[in-house]
């Protein structure tokens, strides 16, 4: 692994650490588990770097939460303050190589999360919230609102639950007039929460696959009568049984919440938490826990692999092989690993590769290489 | 000053009520009344009482002061939990008979502010999460949320009031070195707590997380929400504990009323309700792990280690 750390180390010494509060919260850093030592601290970006340089960890996470004594044991006296509001989304799949492929499903669900529930319905100013990715499987998304930081364990999980549709019914918004027993009410699509979301999801339905909610949807004057009754909240003016048409909207309903938002280990409700430092690197795959600018155009295999980072400090970096020889194979990034188990091909980013051999000795651009030595698959020749 | 006056009385944890007895030291009438005052909460009755002139007033909002230096020199849970449910149910007496004026003065104290009018009103989301209460009525999906407030009915709005005003009161800052008169009263508070610690003894994993998270803020004096208590009912009357043992861990609870509970839980055992499914237990909010049982009964078909994995 000393390789390994070297190459990191290198990282660090011109890493960018943007993180609000820095000392006023706990770090941790692990080498065997993703946390061996916690209670750690540091005054500034530059001490956090210099022990990055010199110690240089697997892993290293800090505190969601701020703290009077960051580096006080035992927890009760390090007099929380308050905490970040951070969410977790990531993929659960089979085997360790699994989720890469399926990394970018992730990306509709942030934008979501981001612009629907945590802008629009929270409130949060978009300069408040940052997106990062966890350099693994998912993303982090950070909310530094003032409004938000000393809510409580169970407000936080609230908030949860209201993101992941917990006890969502959304028959509960459609009812019968009082006035005229032939007539459904239901949601309009300028209402807040869900129920707003609700109706502006069965418009874009009868906008991009109107014959989903019925073949004769496919008429444009039968879909336009109903939806010029929805703007209204009237959701009577259609053909189809009241209680046939609330069965069919299921599948809008099933839309609206995230899915991916990872509950297990508490990331959001658990005020202590330590969380992947912003632009740190991800020991089990060398890549960069990026923030990141434009989720959209978001590229892993490119924008959070090692080699691509610290460029603007290096720009001889950029400029073109003029021979044009070796160009596409990255010269002097190659780095020679021997595989110790057997890997099957993957897909990652815009290449593929493997699969590969138990034993079998490789050449690879070092992008691939640290992630099959971070991940046991492989070691460094 | 005099509609101030009674103001403060009604609302005794008012900046007012504060102002009003300033530089008041705590005689023996303002502590009688103080422990009077505790003594009612206890069993949950109402310490309303007819008062005429001025320096009645003063004396029933020193009271309150008085009540509460006791008790922060105490610091014992079920005494101070009970105090301030009782002291929010009475402002929220109050609050339910005053105009919008007096409303808002008080829920300004707690940094609640609407806008809007009647049964439309908007809090901000921050604020609604402190104080409401988890139970499907408020529950953040079943609610119109928009740029971050929340729309909410007057009642509501009360409702939140009434739980700003219970957190507010139970925290209370230790009071290290009262005056003599307050310690004197505060040791005869201590006897007034009931003795039975012999309490049903609950090992981890015996029950799902959160059954075990409500025994334990059972056990805290902390309140539960209505639902909490008819899943808490159901869950130990299907697993066979006696109505006298559920009785007794109600009786935890800082609203307790004897007469209540033990007719709800004897209801329960008769009508044989069942025990609500996780996803039921999800709608109240009451979910806390993450066990994939389906059920809460299902519990007891888990294996050791997976309870502990769970547990994790």
């Amino acid at each position: 692994m000393l390789a390994v750390k070297r190459i990191f180390a290198s990282y660090y010494a011109e890493a960018d650490f943007p993180i609000p509060g820095l000392e006023q919260r706990e770090f941790g850093i692990g080498n065997v588990k993703k946390i061996d030592a916690r209670h750690l601290n540091f005054a500034n970006a530059t001490e956090l770097r210099r022990y990055l340089c010199s110690n240089t960890p697997m892993f290293v996470s800090h505190s969601t939460a701020y703290y009077e004594f960051p580096g006080a044991t035992p927890i009760q006296k390090k007099q929380w303050k308050g905490a970040d509001l951070v969410f977790d989304l990531d993929i659960h799949s089979e085997g360790r190589y699994g989720a890469y492929a399926k990394l970018e499903a992730v990306k509709e669900e942030v934008v979501r999360l981001v612009d629907d529930f945590i802008i629009n319905d929270f409130g949060v100013g978009k300069e408040d919230v940052i997106i990062v990715f966890s350099g693994n499987r998912g993303y982090h998304i950070h909310v530094r609102d003032k409004a938000f930081l000393d809510l409580g364990g169970d407000e936080r999980r609230e908030l949860v639950d209201y993101i992941m549709g917990q006890g969502l019914d959304y028959l509960d918004f459609f009812g019968l007039s009082d006035s005229k027993p032939q007539k459904l009410l239901g949601p309009r699509p300028d209402e807040g929460g869900y129920r707003g979301r609700m109706a502006r999801g069965v418009l874009k339905l009868l906008e991009d696959n109107p014959t989903a909610l019925s073949r004769k949807y496919a008429d444009q004057k039968e879909r336009e009568f109903f939806i010029s009754g929805i703007k209204e909240g009237n959701w009577s003016r259609t053909f189809l049984k009241f209680d046939e048409l609330k069965k069919r909207l299921k599948i809008v309903a099933d839309s609206l919440p995230i899915h991916s938002v990872n509950t297990d280990v508490g990331v959001t409700q658990d005020l202590s938490k330590l969380i992947r430092v912003p632009n740190s690197i991800h020991g089990e795959t060398g890549l960069v826990a990026k923030i990141i600018d434009d989720i959209k155009a978001f590229d892993p295999w490119k924008d959070a692999v090692l080699e691509n980072q610290n460029k603007n400090q290096n720009p001889k970096q950029k400029t073109e092989n003029p021979s044009g020889i070796g160009s596409a194979s990255e010269p002097g990034n190659e780095m020679k690993v021997k595989f110790i188990e057997d890997v099957p091909q993957l897909t990652l980013g815009n290449d593929t590769v493997g699969p590969f051999k138990k034993d079998e000795m490789k050449e690879l651009p070092q992008r691939f290489a640290l992630l099959f030595v971070c991940k046991d698959s492989a070691v460094l020749i | 000053m005099a509609e101030g006056l009674d103001f403060s009385v009604r609302y005794p944890f008012s900046e007012s009520a504060k102002k009003h007895i300033q530089g008041m030291a705590p005689d023996e009438r303002i502590v009688e009344l103080a422990v009077e005052r505790v003594k009612k909460a206890l069993k949950g009755e109402s310490s309303a009482r007819m008062l005429l002139h001025d320096t009645e007033k003063m004396e029933e909002i020193a009271s309150f002061a008085a009540a509460r230096m006791m008790l922060g020199h105490l610091h014992n849970n079920f005494l101070t939990s009970r105090f301030a449910v009782n002291e929010s149910k009475r402002a929220r007496g109050y609050l339910d008979r005053d105009g919008d004026a007096a409303v808002d003065e008080v829920a300004s104290r707690f940094g609640i502010a609407t806008k809007g009018e009647g049964d439309r009103l908007a809090v901000d989301l921050p604020t609604y999460l402190r104080y409401s209460l988890r139970n499907p009525d408020y529950r953040l999906i079943n609610m119109r949320i928009l740029h971050g407030t929340v729309e909410i009915k007057r009642s509501q709005k009360l409702r939140l009031i009434e739980e700003a005003v219970r957190q507010h009161v139970e925290d209370i800052p230790l009071v290290k070195d009262p005056p003599d008169i307050i310690k004197q009263a505060a040791k005869k508070l201590l006897a007034e707590i009931p003795k039975n610690e012999s309490r049903i003894i609950i090992k981890a994993g015996d029950h799902p997380p959160c059954v075990m998270k409500m025994l334990e803020s059972a056990r805290k004096h902390e309140n539960l929400p209505h639902h909490a208590r008819w899943y808490l009912a159901t869950y130990l009357t299907a697993i066979g504990m006696g109505e006298e043992a559920i009785v007794k861990v109600f009786e935890d609870l800082p609203d307790f009323n004897e007469k209540v509970t033990k007719y709800q839980v004897s209801h329960i055992r008769k009508k044989e309700y069942s025990v609500p499914s996780c996803a039921t237990i999800m709608t109240y909010g009451l979910c806390c792990a993450v066990c994939g049982i389906g059920h809460p009964l299902n519990w007891h078909t888990l294996t050791d280690d997976r309870k502990g994995v769970i547990r994790k």
